[in-house]
């Protein structure tokens, strides 16, 4: 399954985290099979064009969202509710349809025996969670989460929030440099929101370790044919817009040209 | 998803024959083909390629082109807005990667759609692909909104048009079919133009300019403001202009804008086209081409029609 596939499925069982955050599980071993972490899934609340009645109802576009667990067939979507398509999608329920086209993208690299710092950001929590599964037998890991508050921090070794409700007191980036020098960090592993990437891009990179990042993108297709999720990549002087769902959504921190965003 | 092609033939045996059509000098299977750019090789994991009629290839430019900066979209209340600008690999490692695999993977008609900054430039690119085997076609987009001075700048004004295709249609035997903008003054005219220039057909139409600003921020949605606006919200446009040109050429129309399902292509089959183009819907749908020639053959088996019994047959 080299390429991705389209997949309608019932939804196994939702599982709510908060108001704003939710789970949906569904079952698949062969596409389960195929994920890896880093890796996403366009989805979509299953719209159906085939029933002549409806044939106004026009669906939306999917929606990117990373694998938030794999193991055995049981896929897992973890979900935030921002907008129009989250919101259709935080109205399923079990039982109900989802369609899904993936897994998509390249997914991290994996390593062994290395220190390893991941770091995330609000709703780039989730594919760190099936990244640290398939890293934690074979390595040192110590995962930083950082969220604007309470409700947006889930299980990790350090807890930053920016009203401070919860953890330490401010933006997840500050704390970076101290523990990649006093743990001593081979690679670091990160996925949040453009600005917090770029941030941290800037430290790991003056500190000279190794940096992989998950980037989002507005994205039409998901399989890589119309070329809208594209960012800039390489070097300062030999770029090319790649795209986000085919040759990413990982890519090394220091070939994201952060400053043509 | 071999089986939902299957299910077709085998719900409509004869539906075969009914879907035939003619674009040019190329017989199609069905009247379906893609519109460039919104259709690879990846969707042919999600249904079996003979339900189409034609494959169309993503613009390709002589030089390799970067594109615009993002964000690219913006999917809008009714339909997207685009801003690729025309990203490509350029013609040589088109015709060095992309086509072998087109080869190897195709047993459907392969439409290569090119653009060029001057005449002289269309012209060497297309001595160059008259040289490749594997291709049944051209698509010559005269017509991409997101780009300045490439297509679009021959797209606007019949004088130009004319000599241009008259200068391709010369230099191949292959299918000819130029793709026209909707941002146009008169879109007959330029329809005339490329009738008269010898070429076999016409594929219209190209995106409508868009835009979309957060009306919070004052923030443009894509980077670069004035886009492409596709899907439905087009459809009327396309549908008016298709009619608008089937009244003035004779030369078939390969139609698009806004057509999501099997009632959309017949709309553009009674104002006049030979054959139609899913875009936008192949985002929303994956399976949107087998459905709709699964829908349209079963409609024209119950009807008792054939796609040429209703091509530009509107009433009033």
């Amino acid at each position: 399954m080299n390429n991705p596939q389209y997949r309608q499925r019932a939804i196994q069982y939702r599982e709510e985290l908060s108001d704003d955050y939710f789970i949906l599980w569904i079952w698949d071993e062969a596409l389960g099979a195929a994920g890896r972490p880093g890796q996403f899934y366009e989805i979509r609340a299953l719209a159906s064009l085939k029933n002549a009645d409806n044939v106004n109802k026009i669906p939306k576009l999917f929606k990117p969202v990373s694998i938030y667990d794999n193991q055995g067939g049981r896929i897992g979507f973890m979900i935030k509710r921002v907008g129009e398509g989250t919101n259709a999608l935080s109205k399923l329920r079990t039982g109900d349809m989802l369609e899904l086209i993936g897994p998509a993208g390249n997914g991290f690299p994996i390593y062994r025996g290395k220190r390893i710092l991941l770091l995330s950001g609000g709703i780039g929590y989730p594919p760190l969670w099936y990244l640290q599964k398939e890293l934690i037998n074979h390595n040192q890991v110590y995962w930083m989460h950082g969220g604007a508050r309470q409700g947006d921090v889930f299980p990790c070794d350090e807890i930053w929030t920016e009203d401070g409700s919860i953890g330490k007191t401010g933006r997840v980036c500050d704390g970076v440099a101290e523990i990649i020098q006093k743990s001593e960090i081979d690679i670091v592993y990160s996925c949040g929101p453009l600005p917090m990437l770029s941030a941290a891009s800037k430290i790991i990179s003056d500190l000279g370790v190794e940096h992989y990042t998950s980037l989002e993108a507005y994205m039409a297709c998901g399989i890589g044919v119309c070329h809208g999720c594209a960012v800039p990549i390489g070097t300062k002087d030999n770029w090319d817009y790649l795209r986000v769902c085919k040759e990413g959504p990982v890519f090394r921190a220091e070939e994201v040209r952060w400053e043509l965003f | 998803m071999g089986a939902v092609l299957s299910d077709i033939w085998k719900k409509t045996p004869n539906a075969s024959d009914l879907l035939k059509t003619r674009l040019g000098k190329l017989e199609l299977k069905t009247p379906l083909t893609v519109a460039s750019g919104t259709f690879d090789l990846e969707n042919l994991e999600f249904f079996d390629e003979a339900c189409l009629g034609a494959f169309v290839c993503k613009t390709i430019t002589r030089d390799p082109k970067k594109g615009n900066p993002p964000p690219r979209l913006y999917e809008t209340e009714a339909g997207l807005i685009n801003s690729i600008g025309l990203q490509n690999p350029g013609l040589d490692i088109f015709i060095n990667e992309k086509l072998p695999q087109y080869r190897e993977r195709l047993h459907v008609p392969l439409i290569v759609s090119f653009s060029g900054s001057s005449i002289g430039e269309f012209e060497s690119m297309l001595v160059q692909l008259e040289s490749c085997s594997g291709i049944s076609g051209y698509e010559i987009n005269i017509s991409c909104p997101n780009v300045e001075n490439e297509g679009i700048a021959f797209g606007v004004c019949p004088d130009v048009v004319y000599d241009l295709v008259s200068r391709l249609s010369s230099q191949t035997n292959r299918e000819l079919c130029v793709k026209l903008s909707p941002n146009v003054t008169d879109i007959s005219q330029i329809a005339q133009a490329v009738e008269s220039g010898g070429a076999d057909s016409l594929a219209l139409i190209n995106s409508v300019w868009g835009m979309a600003i957060d009306y919070q921020s004052g923030k443009s949605q894509v980077k670069k403001g004035i886009a492409g606006y596709t899907g439905i919200g087009i459809k009327p446009i396309a549908l008016a202009l298709t009619y608008k040109a089937a009244q003035k050429v004779d030369i078939p129309i390969l139609a698009m804008g806004g057509i999501y399902n099997w009632q959309d292509a017949l709309e553009f089959i009674w104002a006049g086209a030979s054959a139609v183009a899913l875009g936008t819907a192949n985002f929303v749908n994956p399976l949107a081409a087998p459905e709709l020639i699964m829908g349209l053959g079963e409609y024209l088996l119950q009807t008792d029609q054939k796609i040429s019994d209703i091509i530009g047959k509107v009433s009033f």
